[in-house]
């Protein structure tokens, strides 16, 4: 590596230290009660997989470059020069981890691997050493908030073709639209994302609930946040703050996503509007009594998976089961609870990767099928894309014998009309 | 005794000492500062379901360690015990300098703890290093972790034999008032070695506690020991 690159990457890093960051490159004593916590760790058993080992990769090349210590007496931290070698070690300790920090639930001082990979992720991107295609669909996102006339005729063509099955679902007025676009004054700006399966049942569940909403032109997914690349993060954040403005809506609520909602929770700012993920949406529509829902329609014992980025990093836990207790009598929850979840492994834009990391990702997500059998469900329900097609990956894999269901479809089959 | 010898000894106990505590203070207080300036987290860091009052459970998670508590119960045990024990060691170093009416809360007998303090203190750190010697902790070491304690436990070791020897085999040579002596003279910035010090059959004890205790406290700034102030504001971003 020359040093122009090196000096530039190190411009990169630098750019990450902040209190918080600086803390947890610091405090690390190296203990391992994180051992156990990384699902890749308890599912493969190597050392590189530990949260702390992983953390070192990171710090050793802090202690070189940002610590006087690396210079006068390197070895002491074994501090390590920023070279190609180290990049690779980055690479794959940052595309081993799906961030679902559940390591900082075990970590006396809780420090957060997710943070700390994210300065693996953007060197990584500075070095154009990262995954292309995550940096591709960050792009495409970009690219559609620039040009968004040029796309908004297609997109209102292929709205127009799902009408028929929001129909299906729930039956409307005549002259009512069963997908409002572009609504001025709406109360709710629903962000979904490229796929009908995220937009029929959602669109259906509003209609019922009478709900004053309009769809987004914008797919929620941040690919900038999967590849660690804060600038790219921001602008696919911005378009949606944009839009939300400008519609002069009082609530953005996103689709069945893990990172979109936590992304467009935590990072949006001060906004003139709420932001809610749809699971939250749902729960109140029951609790207000604004939807009915059939308890018959699903006859099999039901667990649900918590998405990482919803329930332990976002909060969002009891919702999922007030709507599961208005749906069946036979919820299972898993055990270890939320806190210790266990992740689903495709998290961190892991599962973008597709069949490039198949094989990683089915051995790293062993102790999720056990945990999922150990509830002899048969319909397993989860409130994220990423999840999702995890959870079915794995059923395929494992011969897990379940049916993998987004929340919102099962509601939505439930409608009491 | 050899001239060398007591030169030696003396920079052990005066000027070793004066800048092995301004490394530590100055190091310390520039490494808060360094760090406390520097821009908060655009975003939250905490980890749900959360509970109130926040600030309380963030001390439970510092001082009690929970999640230690829960995965590694004996791990947990000799970890509470070692700091519980290193906040004795430093009450009876104070109570070395000076009486205070509000350690004697427990009336007992300087130095407290009747030598168990250093043993429990040995106990632990040997569990510590030796944890260490096995897999995956071993992999996951770096040599400063190993320094970290061997320098500890040999400041201890010393330590406590001057200790032991008082307290379990009736050693009069050095007492309580020497050691107080000596301190309060560094404290008033006119050392002084008491002739007793000196001269007794346990001195090189002492002056090698002295020299480890240096090394550690120069060590201290700049290595993971500060984990002693950066813990409780870690655990307060944790819950949010």
């Amino acid at each position: 590596m020359d040093e122009k690159t090196r000096d530039d990457l190190l411009k990169l890093f630098q750019s990450k230290l902040n209190e918080a960051m600086r803390l947890y490159l610091e405090t690390c004593t190296r203990c391992g009660v994180c051992t156990e916590a990384c699902h890749v760790y308890a599912s493969m058993g190597q050392t590189r997989y530990i949260a702390a080992y992983r953390h070192e990769i990171v710090r050793r090349i802090y202690k070189k470059y940002f610590k006087g210590r690396g210079k006068v007496w390197p070895s002491v931290g074994e501090s390590k020069e920023l070279t190609e070698m180290a990049l690779q070690e980055l690479y794959d300790a940052a595309y081993s981890c799906t961030g679902c920090r559940r390591c900082m639930v075990y970590c006396p001082f809780g420090i957060d691997t997710q943070t700390l990979m994210s300065i693996a992720k953007l060197l990584l991107v500075g070095a154009h050493a990262e995954p292309e295609v995550l940096t591709m669909l960050a792009d495409t996102s970009i690219e559609k908030g620039k040009s968004l006339e040029f796309f908004k005729e297609s997109f209102l063509t292929g709205i127009k073709n799902l009408e028929a099955e929001v129909v299906k679902k729930w039956k409307m007025e005549a002259g009512e639209t069963p997908i409002p676009v572009d609504v001025e004054g709406a109360d709710l700006l629903y962000v979904a994302l490229a796929g009908a399966h995220s937009i029929i049942p959602a669109a259906a569940i509003f209609n019922a609930a009478k709900e004053n909403w309009t769809l987004s032109f914008f797919e929620a997914v941040n690919f900038g946040a999967f590849v660690g690349d804060p600038t790219r993060t921001k602008l696919i954040l911005e378009r949606i703050i944009n839009e939300a403005k400008r519609l002069r809506v009082k609530e953005v609520s996103i689709c069945e996503c893990g990172t979109a909602y936590r992304v467009m929770k935590q990072l949006s700012g001060k906004q003139p509007f709420k932001v809610s993920s749809i699971t939250e949406a749902h729960a109140r529509y029951i609790r207000e009594g604004k939807i009915k829902l059939d308890k018959t329609k699903i006859k099999e014992p039901v667990t649900y998976h918590d998405p990482c980025q919803i329930a332990r990093n976002g909060g969002v836990i009891d919702e999922p089961r007030y709507i599961l207790s208005n749906l069946t009598n036979d919820f299972r929850d898993m055990t270890p609870d939320v806190r210790y979840n266990w992740c689903c492994g495709g998290g961190g834009g892991l599962v973008a990767l597709g069949e490039d990391n198949l094989d990683f990702r089915m051995k790293s997500s062993k102790v999720k099928v056990d945990q999922v059998k150990q509830t002899g469900a048969k319909i397993l329900a989860t409130a994220c894309e990423n999840c999702h097609s995890q959870l079915s990956d794995l059923n395929k894999h494992y011969s897990m014998g379940v049916k993998v269901r987004f929340l919102s479809s099962m509601i939505a089959d439930a409608l009491v009309q | 005794m050899e001239a060398a010898v007591e030169t030696v000894y003396y920079i052990i106990l005066v000027p070793m000492v004066y800048v092995a505590f301004a490394i530590f203070f100055v190091g310390t207080v520039a490494r808060l500062v360094k760090i406390f300036r520097e821009p908060k987290n655009p975003t939250t860091l905490q980890i749900f379901p959360e509970k109130e009052p926040k600030w309380l459970f963030g001390l439970y998670d510092t001082f009690l360690l929970p999640t230690v508590r829960r995965q590694m119960p004996v791990f947990w045990v000799f970890l509470m015990f070692f700091h519980v024990s290193f906040l004795l060691l430093i009450i009876g170093h104070i109570e070395l300098f000076k009486e205070f009416s509000v350690f004697q809360v427990i009336p007992h007998e300087v130095f407290l703890g009747r030598g168990f303090v250093g043993l429990v203190l040995l106990l632990c750190l040997l569990f510590f290093l030796f944890r260490r010697f096995k897999s995956p902790y071993r992999e996951l070491s770096v040599p400063e972790d190993y320094y970290l304690l061997i320098l500890l436990f040999l400041a201890v070791l010393f330590g406590s034999q001057m200790d032991w020897a008082r307290r379990w085999y009736e050693y009069g040579g050095m007492t309580v008032e020497n050691y107080r002596d000596y301190l309060l003279s560094l404290l008033y910035l006119k050392p002084k070695i008491p002739s007793d010090i000196e001269v007794s059959g346990h001195s090189f004890m002492l002056v090698l506690h002295v020299f480890f205790a240096n090394l550690f406290l120069i060590f201290f700034p700049f290595s993971q020991a500060m984990h002693s102030f950066f813990s409780l504001p870690m655990n307060k971003l944790r819950r949010g």
